[in-house]
């Protein structure tokens, strides 16, 4: 689908000629004449205008009646008015209107302080009510969900949160009942707003009508400062705001950008925060219960994991991975960074001279493959999935497994007839299905983007299913397309960027040949599964974990769960770094170091289209005491009590490194990266991406 | 001169047989036979201006449509609500196939091939009257595949509305025709050129379409001749209020006022004077007993502040109070305001608000000041006319009759003030 070109033209706001793209909505385009012009109903996130609230009237030349900005199209000389007094007294009149039904409760409500309806009744409006009749009652305040208080008298009609539920999320839960001004917004049959996408309608409310439960009250907007970062409970990496207040996480809001997230995110995203603190403290006084934040190192004693000084748990944790030496095995997964990945990898091959560390759940899969399948050329972007003609989705539920992609592949079929088929792996393996599958996509135009999970690539028939796929992406010729391409969703939320920081057992850093300590090609390791067979059976007799638990819930299926039951039984060591003790580390972990959340953390991840994504660290406190120590100091710490150093003192020296390992990184610096991030695939060093011969 | 009112009340003129008898459906047969340009061009010659309340020219409307084989929706508006309004539901009741005839000549002029009829929902009788003779007319070949054998094709769905004022306005009309809460649309676009579901689509009154049939027999230059220049034809007129014989009326355009008040509707009972009209429906600003003689046509009513709009004259005399007359036309439009757009909704309920507590005598005569202040603010910046359609007649008596309301205001105050007798 041909994304739409921009005209600039020159138009006149304010006895000011200004440029701005033609078409723009008039409220779009005086900001680039720096004119502003009011708005509540306006959100161009929600599709099109509906010019309800009328807050934006602006004088055309040429047009007798007040039109809203919102909805008019600015086009090459157009003169427009938004000082003159006919404009002001409209805009005054508006303010009036919306204000004489609002409570005006603003000291008492959560939005005081970051109000569009204050911010604007104080820069548009008269500054005085007319209005002495009773105003409209409403009960209040009422759980529109869970997560979600709606207080309706301070509801100013602006059909945000309604068109949201309509036309963005689909859930078409949300309705607005009644007529007139005895309007108000509720589900159809005031059953509870219960959606996976819901808590946006808080951040698009433009007054104090939808409120976040468990925000309400905790701050006012003078209490917090913002700080940004990426959300790392899933791939889809979206980019966050994190109100903190006294080292607290208190709220999570997007930080829109337009590559990775279109300003959305999940309720997960929005209100898992509460659980970072975890239930209750792991402290010296009793042992460490599951479920429990790890705020310092513990030491199974008795049977029983208890906490310990940093020294101790440290010279426990070398001695017990020295012994093992090169029979360790090592996962990683979670939301592990590029830095923490890379230096356990150093640590592995080069500390313990052991080649099997995973964070692949999937299983090894040839390196032929990795590389093919992440071939810079072959690679789709999010807002490709917006555009693309069509869009396979291939063994995953983007809802479960990257819940922000499915609200922007209903992007793309509502707005721009994108054409959305689904598929199995099973479908790719049998010839005449994946021929008609590819037929189907061809004709729904050049521009198809792949989406699929990296599930597909599990099993013992996974590399011929990546085969398959590659298969079909040539077929399609996807890799000459613009806009065209793969999509992996990654099993954690930094899958990729650890697989490129070299956490496999047959690729170090950059998808490269793997070399032992003394330089020379390394043998392959053993994958994750065999890893866990490895150690049932006694080869290996070590493992260290950075943010995984292979007996976690839900994630492998019984056989290999009970496979890594064993396993971890058997292991005479087990190491891990982790937010939460969990049962599996409760149960057979020697020493558990505390790792940071996303919100404490510094590093890189890579989002699953590449673009590097920096981690800022927003609080220094957990549960009210210090925050645990970077991984990556962790990692540095074991490794030279093993007898390696790696030379890495700082967050920043340590993202240098990694960029020094992998070639396709070279030149990278932190400040290009930026809070925006950067796709590498963009960048020159791309062209650095090893084995670009054709595999099919 | 009568063309839609001719022998209205003739008994069966509802059923085929009889509106075939007196040469029903030989209009459609005549357009078949031409190409649609040149019935278009009929149309526009006739000048017929829009029956429903906002007098656009309709051949124009039609022209605007675009060409080519893209799918054309025709849509007919017999959502008849505005208060007062009473003559759409005569011409369903009595002779629907005339609308049936004139909505299939005009969805072949204009290349529509499926349209609806949108009936308001309290018009139950009509509407099984208008179901009974699409029965008759689809089963006579005059509605459906290749229509009396020409190339045209047309599907026609009667459907009933829920019963709300704003579902008459074209736009909040398409989405409760497409299943949604029926509020109005931001114009542009234009039903013309995004209208139901998207589609371009002709929406038409009752009355226009009608009238289409005459206007084929007739030839549009001959209909044109009827009326005044701009204002051609004749129009269903509906008068109510204080006359002695209240009822709808054909007149030709362009005929004095007081001659459809006093000489057709008899004018108010005996000994009393008219005080103020509504020339077009309640929406219209009011003119007083000093207006009678202006022409009754689109211009004329224009020039003298007010409009024809839907074509429904209220006669208001001397015995009713204006603050009443304000208060139940205010009240109206507050219930009827979808709630959208900020002003209408929020000015509606104030004005309301405000009239009440002059009727309960707390209020000071600078209340009447804002009160007109607030018409002014809704006049022309809401999202739909609805909010117009109250501000404009509340306007107009505050200003016409601003020492009646302020003489009402003191005389209420100190009743209010007066002890209550044990």
């Amino acid at each position: 689908m041909p994304r739409p070109a921009q005209n600039i033209i020159t138009f006149t706001i304010d006895d000011r000629e200004v440029k701005a793209p033609e078409n723009a909505m008039l409220v779009d385009a005086a900001k680039h004449g720096d004119v502003e012009i009011p708005v509540f109903c306006y959100e161009p996130k929600l599709g099109q205008p509906v010019g309800a609230c009328r807050m934006c009237l602006v004088e055309i030349e040429g047009i007798p009646k007040l039109q809203t900005g919102c909805s008019t199209a600015v086009k090459d000389g157009m003169v427009v008015h938004t000082q003159s007094e006919r404009v002001k007294a409209a805009q005054r009149s508006v303010v009036e209107f919306l204000l004489i039904n609002h409570p005006l409760d603003c000291p008492v409500c959560d939005k005081g302080g970051e109000c569009p309806l204050q911010d604007i009744t104080f820069g548009w409006g008269g500054g005085l009510s007319r209005f002495i009749e009773p105003k409209r009652h409403f009960v209040k305040p009422l759980e529109l969900s869970p997560t979600i208080a709606i207080d309706r008298e301070r509801c100013i009609l602006c059909y945000r949160c309604v068109r949201f539920s309509q036309e963005i999320s689909e859930d078409h839960q949300l309705v607005l009942l009644e007529r007139g001004t005895q309007s108000y917004v509720s589900t159809f049959d005031g059953h509870p707003y219960v959606a996976p996408f819901a808590g946006n309608i808080v951040e698009l409310c433009p007054v104090g009508a939808l409120t976040s439960r468990p925000y309400r009250f905790r701050a006012r907007p003078w209490d917090i400062e913002d700080a940004g970062s990426v959300c790392t409970l899933c791939p889809s990496q979206c980019n966050v705001t994190l109100t903190v207040r006294d080292e607290r996480v208190l709220r999570v809001q997007a930080r829109e950008h337009p590559e990775v997230d279109d300003g959305w995110l999940c309720d997960r995203g929005r209100f898992a925060y509460p659980a970072l603190g975890g239930v209750a403290q792991a402290n010296g006084a009793g042992p460490a219960a599951a479920g429990a934040r790890v705020v310092e190192p513990l030491l199974r004693d008795g049977g029983e994991l208890r906490a310990v000084p940093w020294e101790r748990a440290l010279s426990e944790a070398a001695a017990g991975l020295s012994r093992a030496g090169a029979r360790t095995g090592a996962l990683v997964g979670g939301g592990a960074t590029n830095e923490e990945g890379y230096l356990l990898a150093r640590l592995m091959r080069e500390g313990l001279h052991s080649p099997h560390l995973d964070s692949r759940r999937a299983g090894a899969l040839p390196l032929d493959l990795h590389r093919a399948l992440n071939d810079p050329g072959l690679q789709a972007r999010v807002s490709d999935l917006e555009f693309a003609h069509a869009v396979l989705v291939l063994d995953t539920d983007p809802i479960e497994d990257a819940p922000i992609l499915d609200l922007r592949l209903r992007k793309g079929a509502r707005r721009h007839g994108l054409k959305l088929h689904r598929a199995s792996a099973a479908d790719l393996l049998d010839s005449t299905r994946a021929a008609e599958l590819a037929q189907l996509l061809r004709d729904a135009g050049e521009e198809i983007v792949i989406l699929w999970h990296e599930r597909l690539t599990a099993g013992p028939d996974g590399a011929s299913r990546a085969r398959a796929v590659l298969e079909l992406a040539d077929t399609l010729s996807l890799a000459g397309t613009a806009g065209a391409g793969l999509l992996e969703i990654p099993a954690h939320s930094n899958g990729r960027g650890l697989r490129e920081a070299g956490v496999l057992p047959n690729a170090g850093p950059g998808l490269s040949e793997p070399s032992g300590s003394d330089g020379a090609d390394g043998p392959d390791g053993l994958d994750a599964l065999a890893i866990a067979g490895a150690l049932a059976g006694g080869e290996l007799a070590a493992l260290l974990l950075l943010g995984e638990d292979p007996l976690a819930g839900g994630q492998r299926d019984g056989a290999e769960t009970e496979l890594w039951g064993r396993a971890l039984e058997r292991a005479s060591t087990v190491v891990a770094q982790a937010t939460f003790v969990t049962d599996g580390l409760r149960e057979h972990a020697n020493v558990v170091f505390p790792a940071q959340a996303y919100a404490e953390k510094e590093g890189t991840i890579v989002h699953p289209d590449g673009r590097i994504q920096r981690l800022r660290p927003a609080v220094a406190l957990v549960r009210g005491r210090e925050a645990p120590r970077a991984q990556w100091l962790l990692i540095s710490e074991l490794a030279s009590r093993i007898g390696l150093d790696l030379d890495t003192h700082t967050a920043a020296t340590a993202s240098q490194r990694l960029f020094d390992a992998v070639p396709f990184y070279a030149g990278l610096t932190l400040e290009e990266i930026g809070g925006k991030g950067v796709r590498w695939q963009d960048r020159p060093a791309a062209e650095a991406f090893p084995g670009r011969e054709q595999l099919v | 001169m009568k063309i839609l009112f001719d022998r209205i009340d003739e008994p069966g003129l509802n059923t085929l047989e009889v509106y075939q008898r007196r040469g029903g459906y030989e209009s459609l047969r005549k357009a078949l036979a031409m190409t649609p340009e040149e019935v278009l061009g009929e149309l526009e010659a006739s000048n017929l201006r829009g029956r429903g309340g906002a007098g656009f020219q309709m051949g124009k409307k039609v022209s605007f449509l675009p060409h080519g084989t893209i799918e054309k929706y025709l849509v007919c508006n017999a959502d008849e609500s505005e208060p007062g309004t009473f003559k759409d539901r005569e011409l369903l009741q009595k002779t629907p196939h005339m609308l049936l005839e004139g909505l299939i000549i005009a969805s072949y002029a204009a290349a529509a091939s499926r349209s609806f009829i949108y009936i308001r929902g309290e018009y139950v009788q009509q509407a099984d009257v208008l179901d009974a003779a699409l029965a008759e007319a689809r089963e006579a070949g005059y509605v459906g595949e290749r229509i009396l054998g020409s190339e045209h094709s047309l599907s026609l769905v009667v459907h009933r509305g829920a019963g709300a004022y704003i579902c008459g306005e074209e736009t909040g009309l398409l989405d409760s025709l497409e299943g949604k809460r029926g509020n109005p649309r931001l114009k542009p676009p234009f039903p013309a050129n995004q209208g139901l579901y998207q589609g371009p689509t002709l929406i038409n009154n009752v009355e226009t379409l009608a009238t289409v049939p005459a206007i084929m027999r007739m030839g549009g230059a001959e209909y044109a001749k009827l009326g005044t220049e701009t204002s051609t034809g004749t129009k269903l007129v509906s008068v109510s209020g204080h006359v002695q014989r209240p009822g709808n009326y054909e007149v030709e355009l362009g005929v004095p006022s007081r001659q459809i008040i006093y000489d057709l509707a008899g004018g108010p009972p005996p000994g009393r004077t008219v005080k103020c009209w509504f020339p077009g429906g309640s929406s219209a600003p009011v003119l007083t007993g000093d207006d009678l003689d202006v022409p009754y046509d689109f211009d004329s009513l224009a020039k003298a502040g007010s409009m024809l709009g839907s074509g429904a004259i209220i006669v208001v005399d001397d015995s009713t109070a204006i603050l009443d007359v304000a208060l139940k036309t205010a009240k109206f439009y507050r219930h009827e305001s979808c709630g959208k757009c900020t002003p209408c909704r929020e000015g509606t309920n104030w004005t309301v608000g405000m009239l009440e507590r002059i009727d309960r005598g707390e209020a000071t005569p600078m209340d009447l000041e804002i009160m007109a202040s607030v018409q002014e603010h809704i006049i022309g910046n809401c999202l739909c006319v609805l909010g117009d359609a109250m501000a404009m007649p509340i306007g107009s008596m505050i200003a016409k009759f601003k020492d009646e309301f302020e003489a009402h205001i003191e005389t209420r105050r100190l009743q209010a003030l007066e002890p209550v007798e044990a």
